[in-house]
Order: structure tokens, then C-alpha cells, then sequence
């Protein structure tokens, strides 16, 4: 089993003709994905190179196959908000924005339109989504290395990184724990999908037995993780790595790797999501290596 | 990005945010046309100015060159000012905390309010808003009675003001703190905390911060790269520089990088560091890297540590190792075989060892 996506999953693209978009396209289709086709308006019933066909719209692609049941965004940042838009308007039921440097003014509109439409928004800044051995979106594992990254089995991994995304699934298939899905959220300020949102599909997923999940100071997702866990509302176990110890020596206020990672405040500093997690039950990992050694001492042999 | 006060202050009254008089003071300024006494404020991005002297009250003409002088000598979180404002002391009767920012736990933006501002404000009131609507009078009301602030149309005003400079400038903070209440409904902006969204403001935006270190670091993606300036300080580095490129770039960004990065004096060591890439061309990254290094002169002989997996990452090494020996250069290469960590350690040790020669 896997959240999100699986073999069945058919998959658009927006901005296939583009290089990112048609590259993804190009690797999900070589990793199984049923990808239907993609949108580029003006090039409507052309096909792409991967000879998939191309839609003016969302609309038209949307006529075509009523069943899409995700579509994934690789537009430049300023067009992001109109073709998040369109799929929302046609009421796609996952839409994944790989996009990165998106303002946060679009995003915080893209967010609050999708509630309202009952859609669900991954990322911006999101690596994808891979479900090992089924099916993935975006550009998580390129085709050639997937497989030595990724293996099917039962961890969910949730990063706000796309490379630790990659860097933590590949530590623990070397370890022998595969993953049911992997889910790169995105490091930015406002996500669509956060840390609770992903653990609480994983949380009703019965062949994931524990979640990874690799967190960075800014914001509050990894509080509100620990939160949801203290709550209740997440009982499987919860191994965390968290980066960025070293900003509690800068100046507030300062702005690192991810858009997201605004030290203000003392709120979302590397101390305050560490307390939080630890004290609600999670267990923090030291380094990446790590993960895989408390997995099995939490799991034994049922991994 | 964030603006300093003075920088702030010009959009405040861009949005017709009241904002005390003032005038912009360099080392060789002169008296400024200003009743004594007044405020001498030091301009560098950092919270508690105040507590660490960086806001003088001039009382006298005489006073003015040795607070000038010192204003400029004094650092506050290890930042001295390039410039200084001179402001108009205001008379007032209360401060209040006014902000707009953006709430993760809502995943909104918010106005938060506090009746009693100023650099101890503790607890603010934070009234998500629903952006689908939009910021109307309604909400103001509502969050003005609630805070226990009075209805004043002048005060309604500046959150308005506020709120359309916060939407319209791409900000992702906009703070009054403190808001100066003069007399019975005038209001004036003491201080401005602006952050604007530098994805929006330049496109091309690339993070990149100096740090007292020697171990200059070139990383690859967001999240890796800050894991990895925590582990090389576990291992007793020192880092020179936070810098990262993140997804697939053309070589000449890492070139570009390279150069920034390199030619600070006094590097000990350098650091090639990312984990298992998705889809980042290992070997035109490195062709970047190499383009970079030969640019550096005097050609650096300090050790220099790659630690990196993804596609193309044999070619990447075999072409590294002929660069190697062919043009002298010390690398020391990693892929997935040993932990990011592993290679910090690693670096450090032998940083140890080549300046002990």
C-alpha cells in the first residue's frame, strides 16, 4: 500500500513541453506512472516528445479523461499561480507544484482556494512524490538510480528537503528498510501539504508501520507535528532529524537554504522543534545514519 | 530581504503611514536640522537595539559628534551601521505592537496587535485572515475590540495602509512596533520591521551569508546544506560562508559560486558536500566546481573534500581525479560509501594535519 499515489493514479502535466516538465514526464513514464499527457496552452493536439498528447487546458485534458486524479505543476514561478489556479477550478483531486521560488503571497491564495475547492496542494518546492515499485510524481529518483534510492516497504518518509527526500530513503533501503511513499513537502514558508497532513494519510495507511521524516528550523509545521503526535492523533512511531542548529549563532531574522527557514523569535528555532518533538513522545535522530538504527530497535524485525 | 528601519520607513510613508522626521547620517554628517533633543539610531538589521546602545538621545550639539562617533564604532549582533538615523523625539501617551506577517499554523496571513508595544512586547493578539475575503472593515473592528484597542478611524487607517503596503510590496513581515499613540487619535510609526520576499523581489535570489569560518562550503540543496554546516561544526570547523545552489543547475552557476565562495582570504580548506541527488547532473555541477577553482588564484593548495551521489556521479569522479593529477589540486573524494557526517570529520582532520606541516 502507499498514500497519494499508486500504479492506477493518472497523472498530468503542467508544462510538458517545457525542460523540467518533460523531463519528469519523460522519467515517470519509465518508472510505470500512468501519465495521461500534459497542458501547454497554444500547443493543444501536438503530441510532446515522449509522444503523449498536449492539451490548450486543464479543461480539455480534464474532457478527455474525467479521471485524472493528479496533476503536477513545473511552470516557472510567476505562472505558477494561474496553473495551480486551473487545476483547482477543474477540481483535480491532488496537484503536486514543483516549482521553486513561488512568493508567498501566490501560495497563501493557492492554499486557501484549494480548501475551499476540497483539493489538496503538495508542496511549492516539492521534489515529488514517489510510492516505490508503483508509481512516482515529479522528480524524485531519476530514472537510472530510482531503484538504488528507493524500495518498496513499509516507512513513510516526509522531508521538507527533495535531496534529504532522496538521501534518507536511500540510507534506509541500504539499511534494508524500504518505504511506502515518499514525500518531499517542500521547504518553503507556506505549504500546501505540511507534516501532520502527510503523517495523518500515513497514520490510516496499514501497511506503513513508522514514519522518517527530516524537518529544518522556520516555521512551526515541526511544533505542530509534536502536537498532533502528544494529541494522539498520530500513534505510530515518529524518528526525526532536524537541521540547521548552527542559525541559533546568526543574527534573527536571517533567511537560509529554505524560503521557509526565517528564524523569528525564538518561535521555530532548532531547540523548540527538538523539545516539542522529544517531549511529545518522537524520537530525534542525531545524524541521518541514525534513522535507520532507531527504526529497528523500535520495529525489530516487523520493518 | 529585510529592510532596515530607515529603508522601512520609506514605504511606511510611501503608503502614507505617518513616520517621525528625520534624516539620514553618515561619518562625516553634520548637526542635523532637528530640535535637541532628539534620537540617533543605529541602522543594522537586528532585534533589541535599544539594550545593546544602538539608540542614543542627543542633548546637545556637543553631544551630537560623540554619539555619532560611537554609534558607528559599536557593533549589535556583530553588525556595525553603514548609516545612522537621525530622528525627531515624539511625545506620546501609549505604544502599541501593530504587524502583518504570515502564520504557519494557519497557513495565512495574520495581523497581530497588543496594546503595550515597545522592545518587551509579550504577548500580541493574532487574528488570522482569510485571504479568499480579504482584509475588510469588519475584521479590524473586530480585532481592535477583542485586543481592547479603541475604534479610531486614524488608527483603522494605518492597519489599512499597513495591510496594502504588506500585499502589495510582497512582504513577508511588515511590524510597527512600537506605533506611537500621540494625544487623543494620532497615531506615528516609531520603528519599521519589513522582510520582503526575496523570491519576489529578485528571482535569481540565491542564499548566500558570510560566516567567520575557514572552511569554505559549496552545498548542494536547501535542506542538506544546513545539516551539513551542523555536522562540519560538530567536528570542530569552522564554516566561511553559507552558500547552496538546489536543483539541476548549468555549470556556470556552480562556477559563479565557486569564484564567490573561494576568494575570501584565508580558507583552510574546502568543502563539496550534498547527499543522494534526484536529479542534479552530478558531473556538469562538477564541471562548474573545476571551471571555478581554476579561476582562483593563487591556486589554493589547501585540502579540498567532495562528498557527492546522483546521476552521473562516476564520470563526475573520473573526470575530478585526471583534474587531480593532471593540475595539482589535493581532492579527497566521497560518494554514498561513507556518511555526509563522515566527510566533515574527515576534512577537518586533515585541515589539521596540512597547516601543521
Amino acid at each position: 500500500m502507499s498514500i497519494l499515489i499508486d500504479k492506477n493514479t493518472k497523472v498530468l502535466v503542467q508544462g510538458i513541453t517545457g525542460k523540467e516538465g518533460g523531463r519528469a514526464a519523460e522519467d515517470m513514464l519509465a518508472y510505470g506512472t500512468a501519465v495521461i499527457g500534459g497542458t501547454s496552452p497554444g500547443k493543444g493536439g501536438a503530441r510532446e516528445k515522449n509522444n503523449l498528447p498536449v492539451f490548450n487546458s486543464v479543461a480539455e485534458a480534464m474532457a478527455a479523461y474525467p479521471d485524472i486524479g493528479a496533476s503536477m505543476i513545473a511552470v516557472p514561478a510567476p505562472f505558477v499561480f494561474d496553473a495551480a489556479m486551473e487545476a483547482i477550478a477543474s477540481r483535480i483531486p491532488l496537484i503536486v507544484i514543483l516549482s521553486e521560488k513561488v512568493p508567498v503571497s501566490h501560495v497563501a491564495k493557492i492554499i486557501a482556494h484549494a480548501k475551499l475547492n476540497g483539493v489538496r496542494i503538495v508542496g511549492p518546492s516539492s521534489i515529488g512524490i514517489i510510492s516505490p515499485g508503483r508509481a512516482k510524481i515529479g522528480s524524485v529518483g531519476a530514472a537510472g538510480i530510482a531503484d538504488r534510492i528507493f524500495s518498496p516497504g513499509t516507512v513513510g518518509v516526509i522531508s521538507k528537503s527533495g535531496g534529504m527526500t532522496a538521501e534518507l530513503s536511500r540510507i534506509l533501503t541500504d539499511a534494508g528498510i524500504g518505504q511506502s511513499t515518499a514525500i518531499g513537502i517542500g521547504g518553503d514558508l507556506l505549504i500546501g501539504t505540511d507534516f501532520v497532513d502527510a503523517a495523518l494519510l500515513f497514520e490510516q495507511d496499514k501497511d506503513t508501520k513508522a514514519l522518517a521524516i527530516f524537518g529544518e528550523i522556520g516555521g512551526t509545521y515541526e511544533e505542530q507535528l509534536a502536537d498532533a503526535i502528544r494529541q494522539k492523533k498520530i500513534t505510530k512511531p515518529v524518528v526525526a532529524l532536524i537541521a540547521g542548529q548552527f542559525s541559533e549563532q546568526l543574527a534573527t531574522g536571517a533567511v537560509l537554504g529554505h524560503a521557509g527557514a526565517i528564524v523569528m523569535k525564538g518561535a521555530g528555532s532548532f531547540t523548540s522543534k527538538i523539545k516539542a518533538l522529544r517531549e511529545a513522545g518522537a524520537i530525534v535522530a542525531e545524524t541521518p545514519e541514525d534513522i535507520p538504527v532507531h527504526l529497528q530497535q523500535l520495529l525489530g524485525k516487523t520493518i | 530581504m529585510n529592510l532596515l528601519e530607515y529603508q522601512g520607513k520609506e514605504l511606511l510613508k510611501k503608503y502614507a503611514i505617518p513616520v517621525p522626521d528625520s534624516f539620514l547620517m553618515y561619518p562625516e554628517s553634520f548637526l542635523p536640522d532637528l530640535s535637541i533633543p532628539f534620537f540617533l539610531k543605529s541602522q543594522v538589521a537586528a532585534g533589541d537595539r535599544n539594550k545593546y546602545g544602538g539608540i542614543v538621545q542627543v542633548e546637545s550639539a556637543a553631544d551630537f559628534i560623540s554619539a555619532k562617533e560611537k554609534l558607528f564604532k559599536t557593533p549589535i549582533a556583530g553588525l556595525k551601521p553603514d548609516v545612522l538615523l537621525a530622528e525627531k523625539k515624539i511625545g506620546y501617551t501609549g505604544e502599541l505592537y501593530l504587524s502583518f506577517s504570515y502564520d504557519t499554523r494557519t497557513r495565512a496571513p495574520a495581523l497581530s496587535l497588543a496594546r503595550q508595544g515597545g522592545s518587551g512586547v509579550a504577548e500580541a493578539c493574532v487574528f488570522p485572515i482569510d485571504i479568499v475575503t480579504g482584509l475588510q472593515d469588519f475584521f479590524i473592528r473586530d480585532a481592535l475590540l477583542s485586543a481592547g484597542l479603541p475604534l479610531h478611524a486614524e488608527l483603522k487607517g494605518i492597519i489599512q495602509k499597513l495591510w496594502r503596503l504588506f500585499e502589495s510590496e510582497h512582504a513577508l513581515v511588515a511590524e510597527i512596533n512600537p506605533l506611537f499613540a500621540t494625544g487623543e487619535t494620532g497615531y506615528i510609526a516609531g520603528d519599521a520591521k519589513i522582510i520582503l520576499d526575496d523570491y519576489h523581489a529578485n528571482p535569481e535570489y540565491r542564499p548566500f551569508i558570510d560566516l567567520p569560518g575557514d572552511i569554505a562550503i559549496i552545498a548542494s540543496g536547501g535542506g542538506a546544506s544546513m545539516l551539513n554546516i551542523d555536522a562540519l561544526m560538530h567536528a570542530g570547523g569552522k564554516p566561511a560562508n553559507y552558500a547552496e545552489y538546489s536543483g539541476n543547475p548549468p555549470a556556470s552557476v556552480v562556477e559563479e559560486l565557486t569564484v564567490r565562495i573561494l576568494t575570501k582570504p584565508g580558507l583552510k580548506g574546502c568543502w563539496v558536500i550534498g547527499g543522494t541527488a534526484n536529479f542534479t547532473d552530478i558531473y556538469e555541477t562538477m564541471l562548474g566546481f573545476v571551471a571555478g577553482l581554476r579561476k582562483i588564484s593563487p591556486k589554493p593548495d589547501f585540502p579540498i573534500v567532495i562528498r557527492r551521489d546522483g546521476p552521473r556521479r562516476e564520470e563526475a569522479f573520473q573526470m575530478l581525479q585526471e583534474v587531480a593529477s593532471r593540475e595539482g589540486y589535493t581532492f579527497s573524494l566521497f560518494g554514498p560509501e561513507v556518511p555526509m557526517a563522515y566527510t566533515a570529520e574527515y576534512l577537518v582532520k586533515k585541515i589539521y594535519e596540512h597547516s601543521d606541516r
